[in-house]
């Protein structure tokens, strides 16, 4: 019984723990996606921007605080910087220029060693509290501050979209023209929709690098913008309590994938491959099956023309 | 000298620009070869009712495009006094007019009574820092652009529809949606497309009884349809267009006499 817990405990803490920060991370996804209907495929990039600025910042002496304030702030500003050109121009051009940028910053990430110490990454700095958190209990401590961390993005964004404010949003996503011929300004609706919604992937950069206590940039591939969509679509496109429980399907897949690896003739190279195989079958299933996720309403897809 | 004296005689025999809510000169669009707007003027007085009728594809949607600034062509809008044809649509709608599609654009996956409450203008909510430091006349106005709302939709007797998501009304009922979406603003022109098409007649009636009372109140109307009794009875003044240009413009009675109207419109003897 003792072993039990002591196994299954920190087992469970993990997959909480990395669930927590993916489902900040797809939180900032939903709110463009879900209620603006922007499409960014280059969502990684903020995460590393958060994560390098709140890392790089601390390990030459800013305090962490600042530090992850400086990460969510600039992490949004890029998104606004991004916005501007291609916010005006037809919904495609986002998506396009969102890749490339997520590219572009992990080359940056890669090969300025000057400043981000390229490919061997970037360790020893600060975590919130470590001085004060007994060792045993730090990842306890953790997963309590990084639940809060997601309680009050969720609440805050769940205020958000049932504002006046989250009303245009949304009219955005369904047809852009009626906001504009009611005087709406659905150019800056969209710019601020993509600036808060990358700030909150910066947040959840910070808790990463909390996490890992390790960053490089391998941890920011373009594979984890395609997570984000997965917890987005698994969870229900809009709805904001289906994201947070996407992002819980999704890690207690990848980890019990893991958990039976040993069992499986594959080495752990094709076991991603396997796992990414399982995600898209299980994504097929519910398209056949569920296909406005799992907290999504069936109306609102059945209602698009 | 002289011009102030005759500015105290109530006869003016030509329009007051002042008065003039919407003037266009010289409007021009072109799709390629077609020419669907070609050199069209037309002046609107404040506080009436002006009908814009013409066979289908004379331009009129167009005209509608080009003056709420989806559309942009050449020549000169002047709206209220401001220059407004190189303005992008939002700028346009906020010096003060809206328009309705002629096909309805119903916002499908909101509900009906989101549709509404979405239009009103300058609601402090809709800046993003008031939602939290302003809660209370957040809250305040949500309430009164409920009710507001709630009134509209009861005129337009979709009321019990109000939680509906927009998408699952009727065609016709998507066109009263569209209508009293835009009522939700008190603009001081409102430019419908085709508001009759595909709505019942008690009810045809009793909407333009309503742009009536609000002409009353002061409101301009630029009104397009093909319902030519309909149109005829509520309008102050109408233009015809044909082939992207206006054929002709006068009170309802002397249009519906006009050969050439009757030729390429009305058809028949009238
Ligand atoms: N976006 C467009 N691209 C190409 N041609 C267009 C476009 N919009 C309108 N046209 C053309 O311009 C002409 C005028 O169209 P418009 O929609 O203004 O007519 P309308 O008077 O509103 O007709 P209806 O009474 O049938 O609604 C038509 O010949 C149409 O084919
Ligand atoms: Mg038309």
């Amino acid at each position: 019984m003792i072993e039990y817990v002591s196994v299954i405990l920190p087992y469970v803490t993990t997959i909480l723990l990395i669930s927590s920060i993916y489902a900040v991370f797809a939180l900032g996804l939903n709110l463009e996606w879900g209620f603006t209907g922007l499409i960014n495929f280059g969502h990684a990039a903020f995460f590393a921007i958060g994560a390098y600025t709140t890392v790089m910042l601390n390990i030459s002496g800013c305090p962490l605080v600042l530090s992850v304030a400086a990460g969510v702030v600039l992490a949004g500003l890029f998104g606004l910087l991004l916005g501007i050109p291609t916010l005006r121009l037809r919904e495609d051009y986002l998506a396009i220029v969102t890749i490339g940028f997520s590219e572009v910053v992990r080359y940056i990430l890669l090969n300025e060693e000057w400043l981000t110490r390229g490919p061997f990454g970037i360790h020893g700095f600060e975590r919130p509290l470590q001085d004060v958190i007994p060792y045993q209990y730090y990842n306890t401590f953790l997963l309590i501050l990084f639940v809060a961390i997601l309680g009050i993005v969720y609440l805050s964004i769940e205020k958000l979209v049932r504002s006046p404010c989250g009303r245009v949003m949304k009219s955005i996503r369904e047809d852009e023209t009626v906001p504009s011929a009611l005087g709406k300004n659905v150019f800056s609706y969209k710019l601020q929709s993509l600036a808060i919604g990358s700030a909150i992937a910066g947040l959840a950069g910070a808790m990463l690098a909390f996490y890992l206590q390790y960053i490089d940039p391998g941890t920011f591939k373009p594979i984890e913008t395609f997570h984000a969509w997965i917890i987005v679509v698994l969870g229900g496109t809009a709805s904001n309590r289906g994201t947070i429980v996407g992002a819980l399907i999704l890690w207690t897949f990848f980890s019990a994938t893991k958990f039976i690896n040993p069992y499986l003739p594959f080495t752990s190279h094709q076991m991603g491959a396997f796992r990414m195989i399982m995600i898209g079958l299980l994504l097929m299933l519910l398209m056949m099956y569920k296909p406005e996720g799992i907290f999504g309403k069936k109306e609102e897809l059945a209602l698009s023309d | 000298m002289e011009r102030k004296r005759n500015s105290h005689y109530l006869i003016d025999p030509d329009p007051v620009t002042l008065m003039d809510i919407l003037s266009v000169r010289n409007l021009r669009k072109h799709f390629g070869g077609v020419k669907a707007v070609d050199g069209c003027s037309l002046t609107i007085r404040a506080g009436t009712v002006v009908g814009l009728i013409g066979p289908n594809g004379a331009g009129k949607t167009t005209v509608f495009n080009l003056i709420s600034g989806f559309e942009k062509g050449s020549g000169e809008i002047i709206f209220k006094g401001r220059r407004t044809d190189n303005l992008p649509p939002f700028k346009v709608a906020q010096c003060g007019m809206v328009r309705t599609f002629q096909i309805p654009r119903a916002l499908t996956k909101m509900t009906v009574l989101e549709n509404l409450m979405l239009a009103p203008k300058a609601q402090a909510g809709e800046r993003i820092w008031n939602v939290w430091l302003r809660r209370k006349d957040v809250k305040e106005q949500e309430r009164q652009i409920k009710e507001k709302s709630r009134h509209i939709l009861r005129f337009f007797e979709i009321a019990h529809l109000e939680d509906e998501y927009a998408g699952a009304l009727s065609g016709g009922q998507k066109k009263l949606l569209e209508m009293a979406r835009a009522m939700m603003i008190d603009p001081s022109l409102m430019m419908l497309d085709e508001p009759f098409a595909g709505v019942n007649p008690t009810l045809s009636q009793k909407i333009s009884e309503y742009i009536d009372e609000l002409r009353g109140g002061g409101m301009t109307f630029l009104i397009i349809e093909h319902d030519i009794p309909a149109i005829t009875r509520i309008s102050d003044r109408i233009t015809v267009m044909n082939e992207g240009k206006i054929l002709t413009e006068g009170a309802p009675d002397e249009v519906k006499q006009n050969r050439e109207v009757l030729n390429v419109y009305l058809g028949g003897e009238g």
